[in-house]
């Protein structure tokens, strides 16, 4: 029904003559960093990688601890988000007609913004380590669940008539065909999903949580600790790298090769309109069950816990409706002022550099196993620092967004652009057509899937950097509204907020699809189908 | 290689059997045919004429649109189920996780069989694929995956073997070799094999039997015996009756090509 976007990078080889690995890169970021650091000691606003050792050499005790409760949350949010994923892989795989509800629904959650889920979680579990676990999982289970469902689409039929023709049925091409196909795209969701499931721990950690990674984050932020701030941003960054390397390692050592980079499935082609409409309706009228049929079931307390009627009462029937759509409008207002530039700058500035450096292959050898590296940074746990480098203004929370889209875009349109057909390029060839028509004959429409792949899973991603850094350092727009409903107990304010900002997301989500449809439809249409 | 082991081979008995795709192509005209058991037939016709879809009916993999298949009496979902048939495709279906000896192993524990190693080295050999057993598909060229899944058809020893082309990406050379060595084994082993091939001298040469079919959709054009004595040979092909014969089934091609252009022109 639909192909996998995806492509594998081979590190060792795949980059061709100047396969030179991410050192290079890593001591130049390093160099610079330090130079930067000594150059602007005055400013507090830059701790040197220097400093940033002796900082931890000398809190390494704190740091541990703190490291220690973080990582043993993320790695329990790991666990029940990646079961998740699978279960819902098996229900879609068993029951193919509800897959499009369970993504759907799948979707709308992974759009619920972690920072008012976060709060609301606090309140459900009290204190403990729930709400970081929880919000781990909700980070991961989405970027594993569409490469496993792409994954488990991914064998030809011919494999399952082989095994057919043994007399065999679905539960032998489960086990000798599917599982083994879809392995590869489960490596590569995991792989994604372990810095994920840091970032969910550390956010829920920011919601008043006892010990762990995001305390310290949010005690430093408090006390201008530069030093503090960076060496957490540094642990946390270091963390994710490793964790992102170790599955590939894990998945070369039993697959032989590198997983495949997997963006997002491509979203379903056209087809029926009317069974389009007809499943959107489902998914709101199961989200809608599940929403209010959990507050009865779990008996929770009616001043915190709003069901779908409260919200509807509070944004319509309500005395004070207009007010609180007023509150929200003017948040979103101001948070769209800051997400749309950075978002559009992000993509741009990513599908830009890749189409750049496709041009000058050798700095790609450079480029490309840093930026996959850097792509698994939790972006959003170095919003300190560039809150503290740029300021609480436009400018720093726009570059966070735009750094947040930018090195998945980056990534994802490279990786694109080198897919570009052999054969179409050869016959090119035979032709002697030059760089630039070969970038935009064969290259460009070869990356259009990815750039817009990538595209669609940046709107949740964008936001969540948006009111993270809004609740954390400006207090302004969506996100400060949210936290600060929180703080003050107004619960109406508050679930009316994460319904309008998760609809308004997946909204994001299907548009971008929508375009993506008719800009691939013209130009790549064998992308879908 | 005891031929007391398998299954005694299956005649095919083909009643009226059509099929119409869902989007209304019609693959394959009710046709009637019996293959006999233990025999080698080889199906021939154009590109697209139904060849594949008529295997794969027989295979169960495809359900007819009318008509009836017996392989030996059952119909093929019983065949399947005592794993009593096996199909070598038309692209080689290896999976590319498994080395040629893991693809091999796999369809034997599919089919519940259990096979000496040896004897596995033995089929790997005989496919000339020796030095190679534990390469992965992506390492092999197309003739050699399509050897590869030879020997993997082979391996569980079926009653009934069908064989979508099983040479078609293979070098003339050896292909030829290929000919004479593999029908060995199914011969001594007594299987009823429907081979579908685009070479015409192939057909010929290996089979009992060639059936000429029109082009689409399917209808028999000529039904030919093939006495050429066995064991076959090299020569086989280019001796007097091989190339009468070869004449005769390249006649009933170019006659079901034309008979197909105006739409219902065959008898
Ligand atoms: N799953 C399918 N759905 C619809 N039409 C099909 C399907 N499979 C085959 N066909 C059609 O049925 C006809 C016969 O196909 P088939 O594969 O049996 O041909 P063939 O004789 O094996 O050709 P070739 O020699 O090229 O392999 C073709 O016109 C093809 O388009
Ligand atoms: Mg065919």
């Amino acid at each position: 029904m639909t192909g996998a976007v995806s492509g594998r990078v081979d590190i060792r080889s795949g980059t061709g003559r100047i396969a030179t690995g991410p050192v290079p890169g890593v001591l130049l970021i390093l160099a610079a960093w330090e130079a930067g650091g000594r150059l602007l000691t005055e400013a507090f606003v830059l701790a040197a990688p220097s400093e940033v050792a002796a900082y931890l050499v000398q809190e390494w005790a704190l740091m541990l601890r703190a490291l220690g409760a973080t990582l043993g949350n993320a790695a329990a949010g790991f666990a029940i988000g990646n079961l998740a994923a699978v279960a819902l892989a098996g229900i879609a795989l068993i029951w193919p007609r509800a897959e499009r509800v369970v993504t759907g629904l799948a979707l709308f959650v992974f759009c619920l913004p972690l920072v008012a889920t976060g709060p609301i979680l606090r309140v459900f579990f009290g204190p403990g380590a729930g709400p970081q676990i929880a919000l781990a999982a909700l980070a991961v289970y989405y970027t594993t669940l569409i490469p496993l469902l792409v994954g488990l689409r991914a064998a030809p039929d011919s494999w399952f008539d082989l095994v057919h023709s043994y007399g065999r049925g679905r539960l032998a091409a489960l086990v000798h065909v599917r599982a083994m196909a879809a392995l590869p795209y489960l490596f590569a969701g995991l792989q994604i999903a372990a810095p994920a499931a840091f970032l969910g721990a550390m956010v829920g950690e920011f919601t008043g949580a006892e010990r762990g990674m995001g305390v310290l984050t949010i005690r430093a932020i408090r006390a201008l600790d530069v030093e503090m701030t960076w060496a957490l941003a540094t642990v946390a960054t270091a963390v994710s790298i490793l964790a992102y390397l170790a599955i590939g390692s894990l998945a070369r050592r039993i697959l032989l090769e590198a997983p495949p980079v997997i963006l997002a499935a491509p979203p379903a082609a056209g087809g029926h309109r009317s069974a389009a409409w007809v499943d959107g309706m489902l998914v709101l009228a199961v989200a809608l069950g599940l929403w209010a049929g959990a507050i009865r079931v779990f008996d929770l307390n009616p001043f915190f816990a709003k069901g779908p009627g409260d919200v509807f009462t509070a944004l319509v029937l309500a005395p004070d409706a207009a007010d609180t759509r007023a509150a929200i409008g003017e948040a979103l207002a101001e948070t769209a002022v800051f997400l749309l530039p950075g978002y559009l700058a992000g993509l741009v500035a990513g599908a830009g550099l890749a189409v750049l450096l496709v041009l000058v292959p050798a700095v790609a050898g450079i480029a490309m196993p840093l930026a996959i590296a850097l792509r698994s940074v939790p972006i959003v746990t170095t919003a300190p620092l560039v809150v503290l480098l740029l300021g609480r203004g436009a400018t720093g929370t726009i570059t966070l967004v735009a750094v947040m889209v930018f090195f998945p875009t980056f990534v994802a349109c490279l990786q694109g652009l080198r897919q570009a057909p052999g054969q179409i390029m050869a016959v090119l060839d035979s032709y002697a057509a030059g760089p630039l028509t070969r970038l935009v004959r064969v290259r460009i429409p070869a990356m259009l899937p990815a750039f817009f792949a990538s595209a669609r899973m940046a709107v949740p991603a964008s936001i969540l950097a948006v009111t993270v850094v809004e609740w954390l350092a400006t207090g302004s727009g969506i996100g400060s509204l949210m936290a600060l409903s929180a703080s003050l107990s107004d619960y109406d304010m508050l679930w009316s907020a994460v319904v309008l900002v998760a609809a308004l997301s997946a909204l994001g989500y299907g548009a971008v699809g929508w375009a993506e449809r008719r800009v691939l439809a013209r130009y790549a249409p064998e992308q879908i189908a | 290689m005891a031929p007391e082991d398998t299954t005694p081979p299956p005649k095919v008995v083909c009643t009226a059997l059509a099929k119409t795709f869902g989007g209304g192509t019609e693959a394959v005209r009710p046709i009637d045919l019996t293959f006999a058991a233990g025999r080698t037939t080889a199906l021939v016709g154009p590109s697209g004429c139904g060849k594949s879809t008529l295997l794969r009916m027989i295979a169960g993999l495809e359900p007819p649109s009318a008509g009836t298949i017996e392989i030996g009496g059952a119909p093929p979902a019983e065949t399947r189920r005592r794993a009593g048939l096996s199909m070598a495709f038309q692209d080689p279906s290896l999976l590319p996780w498994r080395s040629v000896r893991g693809n091999i192993e796999l369809a034997l524990r599919l089919a519940r069989c259990r096979v000496a190693q040896s004897e596995i080295e033995q089929l790997i050999a005989l496919v000339g694929l020796d030095g190679f057993a534990d390469t992965r598909p992506a390492e092999l060229s197309g003739g050699m995956r399509q050897r590869a899944a030879m020997a993997r058809a082979l391996a569980t020893r079926p009653g009934l073997l069908l064989l979508d082309e099983p040479f078609g990406a293979v070098d003339e050379l050896t292909r030829s070799q290929l000919a004479q060595d593999l029908p060995r084994i199914w011969q001594a082993r007594g299987t009823t094999t429907i081979l579908v091939t685009h070479s015409v001298s192939e057909a010929v040469c290996l089979s009992d039997r060639v059936i000429v079919l029109s082009a689409r959709p399917a209808e028999i054009v000529d039904d030919i015996r093939i006495d050429l004595d066995r064991p076959r040979l090299e020569t086989t092909a280019r001796s007097d009756a091989a190339a009468l014969l070869i004449d005769r089934v390249f006649a009933a091609l170019a006659s079901g090509m034309a008979a197909a252009r105006p739409p219902v022109a065959a008898q």
